[in-house]
């Protein structure tokens, strides 16, 4: 849930979600759920001339378990508090 | 050759054969005998298909013309050939036999008629048995040369003139050849003939046209009651289809080919009923567009109409002409224009029944558009009626133009609704509350707060940020404490707020089912619904993710151990020299020192056991933030004392973690000050000081400034008197960075509240417990403490000098003692006035770019201004040392900047900004420097 939660701070910010097909989309996150499906909009493709057929491709929807990494804009993420969280969360994990 | 598949070399034998009187004993065609008395009528039972345009293809409709037959021959056969149509076959006319020169061949003139392929109008080679003639097809190949049309036929007009006389076969040969001829090959004479038919036609329509006329105004009449009636009629429908729901004709792609739910089989009957309507709905279209048509038409034919009649009486209508009211040339021309694109468009049947009478041609519209022209001539033949009935066009053309944009309307946009909704009702409510049950299922969890933490806190943060009061819940909490964070609501707000209200019913009612399921189940409740929306591999998201990070719970003494642990990452690393470096410094002190008083001497904290030891801090301060968040009103006396009590706890193990009341001795580093080494360590200190009392604060910065010197930014400093970027230099940067931003920023607040006597005392203690007070104030972090204890007493002193604070004995001791302490320390830092600044120890090289003076410029600044606090300080006498002193630096400074020994603006500008903060505060100023 740690991720899905700070993924929902960065809802319309820039990010850059690589796939594990080697497709890294730039775009702006839209929404994302529980299973992290992310949903892209006004989306780029890093490198475009091996990837024509992306080229007309304007918004997307990523199914989470093809994800590899995302990129976040780090202005937009507190470390400490995401430090914070981590800890919180192992807590949990150590209680249960 | 054989064309028609036939043998050719048979042919010329059989016909030799047949020519001999051969018998046809091995015949193998079969013989048919149209025409002759032997005739069995068969052929006449035939059905033949496909025949209605054989006269149009192949010329048989209308009389021949005459344009052909320059020489005026032809007529002379005129009456032969029209009597030898209409006479019987089998017997010879008497004119034929007038105008044949050769009587012997009635009998194959008969059967040369009777053959109906085209190739009996091709002369006869030869006179034969009606064998022959029967057989035309079989024979004709070979003598006409295969050539199935005729398109030569000037090819065989040499046959005809070979045989000498002609007979009444040749010349009627020669007739339909050139008939033939004349549609096949020359465009010339064709479009001449077509004239000629059209004139024809044109004639038979003016005859239609005038029966026509009669009706015409009687039809006018019966068309507009129609067409109101359709109006009222569509628009009835319109009504009836805003009515209804908009279910589609393209079927939702089902999965299942007949659903046994009744209601799909409603939808099924909507759709089936939407249909039928919109086929009314086409047809109506079409019926009105026809009507439309046909007054077009009607319109035309009457105009045409007019003109004929005009014609037919003359000229006499010359002298009253021009209405004022009536359309001019230009608008019946425009008129004529539209209808010839309606026609193009689109033909109604009935006007192409007009057309079939009057084939339409380009030249025969131009002339009826010249014809036009004269059309204003007859206006009166209509008389008064026309303006009348012209109103009630426009009148109906108004109302259909605008039924027919409605109508558009109307369908684009069911046509949009039709395209959203095609997929409605595909799931049923228990379907879609089925789905939201196991999604939300999902999301409830016990503490939505804990679970949702980072988006909750960032969204706060956020909100404090930008000076958001807005206190609206974030999390949807149901009886106990289980909810669902809804997260950042930015677009909640958006939503519809009967919406959200659905939904945390539905949750509730959700949440509620799931712990009496729990209650049933006991603990797996959750995990009843696992796999319920399909298999999943293993784990499910509440599963953690499979730890990376071993770290141990129960911290290990043994470096050997710590040392083994891999995932210590590289910068921890360099840490670990350092601290190897102490230890062994720790060890040696020990050993000379031995055992003093009851201090019982340690080891350093190793880097490990920094660490765990932060992190149960973090785990500590978490707590305690969390507890402050749920502090319970005052009012609740109980719950109130609970908390205070659970609170202080807390904040004694924090106190009891950060080793402050460790005694000094104990080890080198502190293991308070090993604590702050890592940046971590560093960034905890600002979150602690609200919760700890200024007291232990104080007691807190009594030991930093005692263990200053332990300090790792103060023991690495002069890694940063290097411009060379390596990895070391970057670290001790950030921790410097760190260090200056979290430690000295939460201990600003209280020097800023002490008393003299107390800054004397800290500064006295730093004196003493620093071997070398210069090394101190040749670090960042040194010369910033430094810099705050003395404009700390600055402070204070003006407070005295403008009466603010009373001065008395107690507080006048203090400033002898500050002074004392002062003059202490400013002889031990006079000899290392120059060395403080950063550019003096840093010698720039040429290879460094030019901004790398102007970054030495911007690091000199806090000398510049420690030393201006220092001037502040200062009796007349250290005012001439610190001159003296620092002359050399301050006239470099100034001459460079005005001399233009500088890269750019920027950098004469902070040279002199530097060495201003230090003079105005002897009161001088820079430009008071002469050269």
């Amino acid at each position: 849930m740690l991720i899905f939660s700070v993924f929902k701070t960065l809802t319309d910010q820039q990010v850059t979600v690589e796939l594990k097909n080697d497709l890294s989309i730039t775009g702006v996150l839209k929404s994302v759920d529980q299973f992290l499906n992310i949903r892209l909009d006004s989306i780029k493709v890093l490198d475009e001339a091996r990837h024509p057929h992306m080229m007309a491709v304007k918004n997307c929807f990523i199914r989470g378990s093809v994800v590899r990494y995302v990129q976040l804009p780090s202005e937009h993420v507190d470390t400490q508090l995401l430090e914070d969280a981590t800890r919180r969360e192992s807590l949990a994990a150590v209680k249960r | 050759m054989s064309f028609f598949g036939f043998q050719e070399n048979n042919l010329e034998e059989e016909r030799q054969r047949i020519r001999d009187g051969g018998s046809h004993e091995n015949e193998d065609v079969a013989v048919y005998t149209w025409g002759e008395e032997s005739y069995d009528g068969l052929g006449d039972a035939l059905q033949e298909g496909g025949d209605d345009f054989n006269d149009e293809t192949f010329g048989g409709a209308g009389n021949v013309g005459k344009d052909f037959d320059f020489a005026g021959q032809a007529s002379l056969l005129e009456p032969g050939l029209t009597h030898q149509k209409a006479a019987n076959h089998a017997l010879p006319s008497p004119a034929q036999s007038r105008l044949d020169p050769s009587p012997a061949h009635p009998i194959e003139q008969q059967s040369i008629w009777d053959d109906r392929s085209p190739f009996s109008a091709l002369p006869r080679e030869n006179g034969g048995a009606s064998r022959f003639a029967e057989r035309g097809e079989r024979r004709e190949p070979s003598t006409s040369q295969f050539s199935p049309f005729p398109e030569s036929p000037v090819l065989h007009q040499p046959n005809a003139s070979q045989t000498g006389a002609r007979t009444l076969q040749d010349i009627e040969a020669e007739m339909r050849a050139a008939a033939l001829q004349s549609r096949g090959a020359s465009q010339r004479q064709q479009n001449a003939l077509r004239i000629q038919q059209e004139e024809e036609q044109f004639l038979q329509d003016q005859a239609y046209q005038r029966q026509r006329l009669a009706f015409q105004r009687e039809r006018e009449q019966e068309r507009e009651l129609q067409l109101q009636a359709l109006q009222r009629l569509q628009q009835q429908q319109v009504m009836q289809l805003r009515e209804q729901p908009q279910h589609q004709r393209t079927p939702p792609p089902r999965m299942l080919p007949v659903s046994q739910s009744p209601r799909f089989l409603d939808q099924r009957q909507m759709m089936l009923l939407q249909q039928q309507q919109e086929e009314q709905q086409h047809q109506l279209r079409l019926q009105q567009e026809l009507q439309e048509q046909l007054r077009m038409e009607e319109l035309e034919r009457q105009l045409r109409a007019q003109q004929i009649s005009q014609l037919n009486q003359g000229p006499t209508h010359f002298n009253h002409r021009r209405q004022p009211s009536g359309p001019t040339i230009a608008e019946l021309q425009a008129l004529q224009q539209q209808q010839l694109h309606r026609r193009q468009r689109s033909q109604s049947p009935a006007y192409q029944d007009f057309n079939n009478i009057a084939p339409q041609n380009v030249q025969l519209q131009q002339r009826l558009l010249a014809e036009l022209a004269q059309v204003e001539y007859m206006r009166d033949f209509q008389g008064a009626t026309q303006a009348e009935q012209d109103a009630l066009r426009a009148e109906a053309m108004r109302k259909i133009v605008e039924a027919e944009k409605m109508e558009d309307k109307r369908r684009k946009k069911a046509a949009k609704i039709a395209h959203m909704s095609r997929y409605n009702d595909l799931m049923t409510q228990s379907d879609k509350d089925f789905i939201t049950r196991i999604q939300v299922s999902q999301l409830v969890t016990p503490d939505p707060y804990a679970d949702d933490f980072y988006a909750q806190v960032y969204g706060a943060i956020l909100r404090s940020r930008m000076g958001l009061q807005t206190q609206d819940e974030r999390v949807l909490k149901f009886g106990t404490g289980g909810g669902i964070s809804l997260g950042n609501t930015q677009k909640a707000a958006t939503r519809r707020p009967n919406a959200m209200q659905r939904m945390e019913q539905q949750v509730e009612r959700i949440v509620s089912n799931a712990r009496r399921r729990e209650e049933e189940k006991g603990l797996h409740s959750l995990h009843s619904l696992q796999g319920a929306l399909g298999k999943t591999s293993g784990r499910s998201y509440k599963a953690a993710p499979r730890q990376l990070l071993q770290v141990d719970d129960n911290p290990s003494t043994s470096p050997t151990l710590a040392h083994a642990h891999p995932h210590i990452s590289k910068e921890d690393a360099t840490a670990w020299s350092s601290e190897g470096a102490a230890k062994e410094a720790a060890k040696l002190s020990r050993e000379t020192l031995g055992n003093t008083g009851n201090v019982v001497r340690k080891d350093p904290l190793t880097h490990r056991q920094v660490l765990t030891t932060l992190e149960a801090l973090y785990d500590l301060v978490l707590k305690v933030e969390h507890l402050r968040r749920e502090q319970p009103q005052p009012e609740e006396e109980d719950a109130s004392r609970q908390w205070q009590k659970e609170y202080d706890d807390l904040i004694e193990l924090l106190w009891e973690g950060l080793k402050v009341m460790v005694p000094l001795e104990t080890s080198n580093p502190h293991p308070f000050v090993s604590l702050l080494s890592p940046s971590k360590g560093k960034k905890l200190l600002p979150r602690l000081t609200r919760h700890i009392g200024s007291a232990r604060m104080l007691t807190l910065m009594t030991l930093l400034v005692a263990c200053f010197t332990q300090l790792d930014v103060v023991r690495q400093a002069p890694l940063l008197d290097v411009l060379e970027e390596t990895a070391e230099r970057a670290e001790v940067e950030r921790q410097t960075q760190a260090f200056l931003g979290s430690v000295l920023q939460s201990i600003l607040p209280i020097v800023a509240n002490l008393e003299l006597h107390v800054v004397t005392a800290l500064l006295g203690l730093l004196i003493d417990r620093s071997q070398d007070i210069a090394a101190v104030a040749k670090t960042k972090p040194g010369l910033a403490l430094l810099t705050l204890f003395l404009s700390r007493v600055e402070v204070i002193k003006q407070a005295w000098g403008t009466g603010a604070e009373p001065v008395d004995l107690m507080t006048a001791g203090a400033a002898l003692e500050q002074q004392a302490v002062f003059d202490q320390f400013f002889v031990l830092i006079t000899p290392h006035f120059l060395s403080l600044f950063p550019s003096s120890r840093i010698t720039l090289q040429a290879h460094h770019p030019t901004s790398a003076a102007l970054a030495i410029d911007i690091i000199d600044q806090p000398v510049w201004q420690f030393l201006a606090a220092l001037a502040l300080q200062a009796v007349p006498e250290q005012h001439q040392v610190l001159v003296t002193s620092l002359r050399d630096k301050v006239l470099e400074n100034v001459l460079s900047a005005n001399k233009g020994w500088v890269a750019d603006e920027d950098e004469r500008r902070t040279k002199l900004a530097n060495v201003n903060l230090f003079l105005h505060a002897l009161g001088l100023d820079s430009s008071q420097i002469a050269l």
